[in-house]
């Protein structure tokens, strides 16, 4: 078992204050756990906000719900790991694509202008700053567990 | 997060103090096209006290160059913190919002 050495948790509307709360929230957990480098703490950070932006932006809730925002984060030695609950929420149809190639970025810089995909950009950016993550449904629960090793060069 | 506009001649600086974030992002769309409706040509966004941008506040950014060029202007950012340099070439955006050094500079050789 891994020692935790530090945690947060948030739970709260999924709204636009609950972003704003999960950027203090996080503030918090680096005082608690200051040996994390900073690079790690930046991308885990861009991490956790684009995810549960997404919720916020995206999330649907169950017929008669409220949509509720769950956050876990903890700290152990060499791991970052953040558990993202959408509660209350319909099942996620369709499952994102947490697996794919991200693909190339266009050569040409008009094409990469244009081509700019706002809410795309957030899951490949996910998936391009942690270890591992994966999305469950549990219950009335969506799940996303972020994950990343920290100190790795 | 907090917006400044202020005419500096020979362009329009628009400082963002705060995170650019999915709250902010609607914001600074709105005082953007503001300066562009107003006859701003060269809009420079001034990052220095932007401490964290994510995709929504990146779109917002896109969405103003775009704005920006449509009118026959250009938007440059400047003072770029290093959460925003990562989120600028993670997703390779800073090949077309290229990072100036600061405000004054970024339309120095026009």
């Amino acid at each position: 078992m891994t020692d935790i050495l530090a945690r947060r948790t948030l739970e709260e509307p999924a709204a636009e204050q609950a972003i704003e709360d999960l950027h203090l929230l996080l503030e918090q957990l680096w005082l608690d756990a200051a040996f994390v480098p900073e690079p790690d703490r930046m991308a885990f950070t861009t991490a956790v906000i684009e995810a549960a932006s997404n919720v916020v932006q995206h999330g649907i809730p169950a017929e008669g719900a409220t949509l509720l925002l769950g956050v876990e984060l903890t700290v152990a030695v060499a791991r970052l790991r953040a558990v993202i609950s959408e509660i209350g929420a319909a099942p996620m149809d369709p499952v994102p694509d947490l697996t794919g190639p991200t693909g190339p970025a266009a050569l040409d810089d008009d094409a990469l202008l244009e081509d700019y995909d706002e809410s795309g950009r957030g899951l490949s950016m996910i998936r391009a700053l942690v270890t591992t993550v994966t999305v469950e449904r549990e219950g009335d629960t969506n799940i996303w567990v972020l994950s990343r090793d920290s100190g790795r060069n | 997060m907090e917006f400044t506009v202020q005419d500096k001649g020979h362009y329009t600086e628009v400082a963002a103090n705060g995170r650019l974030n999915m709250v902010a992002a609607p914001s600074l769309r709105k005082v953007v096209d503001e300066v562009v409706s107003g006859g701003g040509k060269r809009i420079v966004v001034n990052l220095a006290d932007t401490s964290f941008m994510d995709s929504s506040g990146l779109g917002a950014l896109i969405g103003c160059l775009k704005l920006a060029r449509q009118s026959g202007g250009d938007l440059r950012i400047a003072a770029v913190q290093p959460q925003v340099t990562m989120v600028l070439e993670l997703t390779s955006m800073h090949r077309v919002l290229t990072p100036h050094a600061s405000a004054d500079d970024a339309f120095r050789n026009d």
